[in-house]
This record gives structure tokens, C-alpha cells and sequence, in this order.
């Protein structure tokens, strides 16, 4: 404990470089970690500051240079839980690690989430995150009951579809720029299996993936397609569909998922190759060792809740292969009928300018667009490639094609969206906007995020 | 098993809970916010199955905390343990602290653990059995111009445990000091530190795993005990210029 001053955020404060995940932004910024609730008490003379969960937003959506980023790693805890309807209540800073043990021993699941535990409950609404099948489950904000927002000129305030809901509404898929999410009222799903059964379609091309995304999407659990971007000729955009489905097995596949180990994930890893591993020469090389290894699998094959839940989970040394100067994850929701001229588009793009493409991965999204939500109807297609001179023109390529093709990118994958592209691409940009300013007069929270997109 | 620990809501104190609920102790916590204490005792039922009690109380003031306590005391199930991880510093413990400001460093660091203690010792002296557990700081080990208060405080309350460790010592009561060094909670957040911190939860596993065994002053981390012995045999020529 320490002497308190009345000036919210009060507490001790730490200076730390922190960073996008995606390596795109440094900055040396003021961070606090409080861990009792008298931190969050109203105050009229509060400085800049902008929430942070587990600091794995691949954009800089959780510091800024005139923010205090105010971790909330410490509320951490399960309040209230009521199997029967089912709600589960948590502090904003629990994983979603540590909710999935806790609700798989209740033979519960949150649809929705994100590929590593590791990530917050509060970053998930922060941004919205969608799982892997969001045609069917919809994004976070779908499991989402009820929240809890600290803001220091309003205290603690009840957000949810009746009490407040422009506020709710901007706080999911808000970036932190409502205040501190502090308390969660969730609806998990009971779990129909155990285990998962994971499906295998071989597609030649990622348009064919599309189609077949459309057909499983109805009947999986989760469904999502990888291709090879890396191949020249008519192999360009082969891959395959994933497509699985919970299965019960057995009480020992139960204990895999209560027992759970959740590996660490840091923006700032401290061990990474002082250039990058992945590149135009070895990536063709990885890709089709990853086809090649896939394709032996048997299909159907049996994998455990966690394994399917989390993927990225054990593949962490993939992020840093990368190398120092990091990588871009471009993710965009195209209209169906546009797909196939965008990955004609991005196919010239990438020879002209030698891009090597490390993965390449499409889901089907279903639903209507809200302010800056990424949510809406179409094909939800990602590019990771390796952050260099070449890449920033690449990607402004694949900005004027998106927007021209009326797409919509992740706001929350990518550190370098322009303001321009945003305002073109999420008409609801200015509502967003206005609910804030009404809210939050002052505009007490900002980030990088926001001072890049003007939010 | 009914546990006691004061100082409850954050850092160790919250680690410790967790440590213990884990292993099945009937938990009666205590710190200064009501809303610190149910968030944990909520957490501690739902994950643990744990059974839990709250008492919110200021230790500033062992009066009040006494009094806050005194019903739990008198009528509930006899305390077997008893963990003290409170503590509090202050920024501007230079030396020119009033004595407004002094007394509750004072108190939360000293004074009400002597309290508890001496409030619960009697009925666990009859019972034979239970573990009395303190938290003191590397501050003690040598006084130094800053944390003046704080390290006197926590200076007497080593002599405090060492003398409780005696009293004990043919009860059957075990008496426990760990001198902590650098632990990751708000006390040292953002503090440049030349050695590195431990994390509150790998602190209560040590005092856990240990309980029940008679050990007297311990360092944790333990190589804070070459900083323990080496200290105080440093010439005041030297010592007396050093910056930390």
C-alpha cells in the first residue's frame, strides 16, 4: 500500500516500453496496477488513460504517449455464478484460460473466443472479438449480459442492452475509449461433448474454401480455412477447410480441459531471432510442410476441448519468427460477391511487390454491421506477412481494393490502419464517435489506437 | 482448519487465501475494504469450494480492528492459524512524517499484529496446536534515510515474533517469520529495484508448504539472507554513504 493522491488515476505508476503485438508500435509509456476496488472511485481532476488487459491487441489499442495504461491483470476473480441459467460473472482482467477451466468442471463454454488463453475477458469485449464460427455464435458481444464500466466523472456504472445500451453498445468493440471495464455478466453455453472431432476438406483455392465455409458453417462448431499464398501458378490459395464438431468421449478427455496450462504470450518476448526466419525463401518451405503434415492426417481426427478451443496455444515461437521488426495481420470482411475479385487483387499485389505471405485464413461472417464492430456479412479473410519496407505498400494496395469492394477491416488486428481507410469502411464511424463525445465529454481515455483513427 | 489472515485483500495476503483455500482451510479474511473482501471470498467459494468469512476492518487502528474481530473471536470456531501479511509504507517516510501520519504505519506494520496475535494467542496456547505466521521486510535488517517508521516497525516486530517464538516454543503452538525481500505488489510496483521481485503467489507456497514446521526468522527469496548476514557487518564508513 501506498500514500494515495486524489487525482484518478492515483497510485504508484511504473514507466514501461510497451508494445503492438504485431511489433508495428513502441512507445514508453506510464502503466498502474492497482488490485483493490478504492482505486476506482470518481474524480474530477482524472488524467488520460486507457485501459489494458493482457497487452496482446496486435494494434496499440491499450497505451498511448499521453495515456496512463491502467492494467487490470489483478481483477482476476469469479464473482457470481449461476449454472442453472447459466451466467458467469467476472472481474474484467480473468483469462479466458482461467474461465474455461472454471466453466468446462460445469460442463460449460464460452462459444465465442479468441485462439490463446492467455487474453482477458476484458480485451475480448473490448475489441469484440469473434471465435471460430462467428456465422453461427456471432461476435463477444453476443455471450455478453451485462457490464460493469468504471469512468471517473460517472463511477461505477451498470451498462447492458437496457441500462445504458448506447454505452454498452460502444463499450463492446469500443477499444478501452469508455473507460475500465471492470465486471463481466456472461452466458456461457453448455458443451455438447468432450472432446472435439476435427474434419479436414482439401480446397485448390481459397475461393473454393469460401464456398465450402458457406456450406459447413450451418452444421460445425467451429469451421475455418488455411491456404498457401506462398505457390505460384494453379496451386496459388490451396489449403483446406477445417470444420469440427464436440464429440463425447470419456471423463479423462473432461480432465484436459480443467487442468488446462495456458503457455505465456508477451508483445515483448525476449527471445526473438535478430532477423526474420520467415521470409520469401523459407515461408514457401513452411507452408508446404504444414499442407503436407495436415493432408497425412487422418479425418476425422480426435482432438481435446483445449487443443480446439485454443489453438495458437504452443505455436507462440510462430509470432516470433517473425523477428524484431514484427509482422501485419490484415483482416477484412469482404462482401461475398467481392471476394473472388479481392483475392485476384491481393494475388497481383503479391507478386508485384514480393510478398511473402506466412498465412493465409478465411471464415464465414453473417450479421449486420455496428459502429465499429468487426461484424457483418461476408468472408472475414487474414493475411499475416512479415512487417518490412515492401508491406506498407502492400497493404495500402489491399486498403483502396477493400474499400472499393465495400470491405471493412480489423480495427483491432492492425497497428497501421490509417484514419482515412477506417472512415471509409465503417460508415458508423461518426455514431461511434457521438456517443463517446456525450459520454465522456472530456474524452478522458485514449490511446495510440484512437489518436491514430481520430476516435 | 479455520484460518485467520489479516491483511487479506491484496498481494500476499490474497495469495496466501488462495493457497489455503485450495487446501481446504476454513477462511475468515480481513482487510480494510468490504468490496476487496467479497470480490475474494466470492472468487475463493466458486473456484475452491472454500468456506469463507469477511471482516472488513482498518488495521490503522487496533482498537477498531479488535473490535471488528471481536465477535468472530468470542463466538466462532477457534482460530488453528494465523497468517499477518499486512503491511503499509509511505512514499514521504523520510523522517518528517507528523505523527498523524506515523501512528497508522505504526499500527498497520506493529501494533495490530501484536493485537491479533495477543487477542488469539491464549485460546491457541490451551488448544496445543495451531501456526502463528509473520511478514516482516528486508527494510529491518538495517536502518537507512528512507522507510524510517516502516523499518522500525518492522524491526520490532522481529523482535515481537522472536519472543512470541520463545513463548511458543513447548505449546505446541509454531511460530513463523519470514523476512520477505522485493515482492511484486504495489509497494514496489514501478520501483527500480536491483534485485528481482517474487510473485505473491510463489511467496504463499513456500509459507504453505511449510506450516506446520517450527522455523524461525526465514528470508523468501532465500538469498536475501547473504544481504541479512552481510548488512549489518558493513562498517558505518561505508554503509553510511550508500544510496538504496
Amino acid at each position: 500500500m501506498t500514500a494515495e493522491s486524489a487525482r484518478w488515476p492515483a497510485g504508484a505508476i511504473s514507466r514501461r516500453h510497451l508494445r503492438s503485438f504485431d511489433g508495428g508500435v513502441g512507445i514508453e509509456c506510464e502503466v498502474q496496477c492497482p488490485d483493490r476496488y478504492a482505486f476506482f472511485e470518481p474524480s474530477g481532476t482524472a488524467r488520460h488513460a486507457i485501459p489494458r488487459g493482457a497487452g496482446l491487441s496486435y494494434s496499440a489499442a491499450s497505451f498511448g504517449a499521453d495515456a496512463v495504461s491502467v492494467e487490470i491483470g489483478a481483477f482476476d476473480r469469479i464473482l457470481a455464478f449461476e449454472p442453472a441459467v447459466p451466467i458467469v460473472e467476472v472481474e474484467a482482467g480473468i483469462t479466458l484460460g482461467a474461465l474455461f477451466r472454471f466453466l468446462a468442471a460445469h460442463r460449460l463454454y464460452l462459444p465465442v473466443q479468441p485462439g490463446h488463453g492467455a487474453i482477458s475477458i476484458g480485451g475480448c469485449i473490448a475489441a469484440d472479438v469473434h471465435g471460430k464460427n462467428q456465422a453461427r455464435d456471432g461476435t463477444f458481444i453476443n455471450q455478453v449480459e451485462a457490464i460493469r464500466l468504471f469512468h471517473p466523472d460517472h463511477g461505477m456504472v451498470e451498462l447492458s442492452r437496457t441500462q445504458n445500451p448506447d454505452v454498452f453498445h460502444a463499450t463492446c468493440g469500443g477499444y478501452g475509449l469508455t473507460g475500465v471495464i471492470v465486471v463481466a455478466r456472461l452466458r456461457p453455453r453448455p458443451m455438447t461433448g468432450d472432446a472435439v472431432d476435427i474434419t479436414t476438406h482439401i480446397v485448390p483455392d481459397a475461393l473454393e474454401g469460401a464456398r465450402l465455409l458457406r456450406h459447413l458453417a450451418r452444421e460445425s462448431d467451429f469451421v475455418y480455412s488455411w491456404h498457401d499464398f506462398t505457390r505460384t501458378g494453379r496451386g496459388f490459395g490451396r489449403g483446406y477447410v477445417v470444420a469440427a464438431r464436440f464429440v463425447t468421449t470419456d471423463t479423462a478427455s473432461r480432465g484436459s480441459s480443467t487442468s488446462m496450462k495456458v503457455p505465456k504470450l508477451s508483445a515483448d518476448s525476449p527471445r526473438v531471432p535478430p532477423i526474420s526466419a520467415l521470409n520469401r525463401w523459407t515461408m514457401p518451405l513452411l507452408n508446404f510442410a504444414y499442407f503436407q503434415a495436415q493432408r497425412r492426417h487422418s479425418s476425422p481426427r480426435r482432438s481435446t476441448l483445449p487443443q480446439s478451443m485454443f489453438p495458437v496455444q504452443g505455436s507462440e515461437s510462430y509470432f516470433r519468427l517473425f523477428g524484431p521488426a514484427g509482422f501485419h495481420e490484415y483482416q477484412v470482411i469482404l462482401p461475398h460477391d467481392g471476394f473472388a475479385e479481392f483475392l485476384a487483387g491481393v494475388r497481383r499485389e503479391i507478386a508485384r511487390k514480393g510478398i511473402a505471405v506466412a498465412l493465409a485464413s478465411a471464415k464465414l461472417f453473417v450479421g449486420a454491421h455496428d459502429l465499429l464492430r468487426f461484424s457483418g456479412e461476408g468472408i472475414c479473410f487474414a493475411l499475416n506477412i512479415p512487417r518490412n519496407q515492401r508491406s506498407a505498400d502492400f497493404l495500402a494496395a489491399l486498403d483502396q481494393m477493400t474499400i472499393g469492394l465495400g470491405g471493412r477491416p480489423n480495427i483491432i488486428k492492425d497497428s497501421r490502419l490509417p484514419r482515412s481507410v477506417l472512415e471509409a469502411s465503417f460508415p458508423e464511424c461518426d455514431r461511434f464517435r457521438g456517443i463517446v463525445q456525450r459520454w465522456d465529454p472530456s474524452r478522458r481515455f485514449r490511446s495510440e489506437l484512437s489518436s491514430r483513427l481520430g476516435l | 482448519m479455520t484460518t485467520l489472515i489479516v491483511g487479506a485483500s491484496a498481494g500476499v495476503g490474497r495469495a496466501l487465501a488462495r493457497a489455503l483455500a485450495a487446501r481446504s482451510h476454513h477462511l475468515t479474511l480481513v482487510a480494510r475494504d468490504r468490496r476487496d473482501l467479497d470480490a475474494e471470498a466470492a472468487n475463493l467459494r466458486h473456484s475452491f469450494g472454500a468456506t469463507v468469512e469477511c471482516i472488513a476492518a482498518d488495521a490503522a487502528s487496533p482498537e477498531s480492528l479488535l473490535q471488528a474481530l471481536g465477535a468472530r473471536l468470542s463466538d466462532g470456531e477457534p482460530i488453528r492459524n494465523l497468517f499477518l501479511p499486512l503491511g503499509i509504507s509511505r512514499t514521504d517516510d523520510d523522517g518528517t512524517l507528523s505523527p498523524a501520519a506515523a501512528v497508522p504505519l505504526l499500527n498497520v506494520n506493529l501494533g495490530s499484529v501484536m493485537a491479533v496475535v495477543d487477542t488469539c494467542l491464549p485460546a491457541m496456547m490451551a488448544a496445543g496446536a495451531g501456526n502463528i505466521v509473520g511478514f516482516g521486510s528486508i527494510a529491518a535488517i538495517r536502518g537507512r534515510r528512507t522507510n524510517i517508521v516502516y523499518s522500525a516497525a518492522k524491526r520490532g516486530l522481529e523482535s515481537y515474533f522472536e519472543s512470541l517464538r520463545h513463548r511458543t516454543a513447548t505449546s505446541g503452538v509454531r511460530t513463523q517469520f519470514y523476512r520477505l525481500g522485493y515482492v511484486a505488489t504495489q509497494q514496489s510496483f514501478g520501483k527500480k529495484l536491483l534485485l528481482p521481485m517474487a510473485r505473491p503467489e510463489w511467496i504463499a507456497e513456500q509459507v504453505v508448504r511449510h506450516l506446520d514446521q517450527d522455523r524461525g526468522l526465514r528470508h523468501l527469496p532465500a538469498f536475501w539472507g547473504i544481504a541479512g548476514a552481510l548488512l549489518p557487518l558493513l562498517p558505518w564508513s561505508i554503509y553510511r554513504r550508500l544510496e538504496f
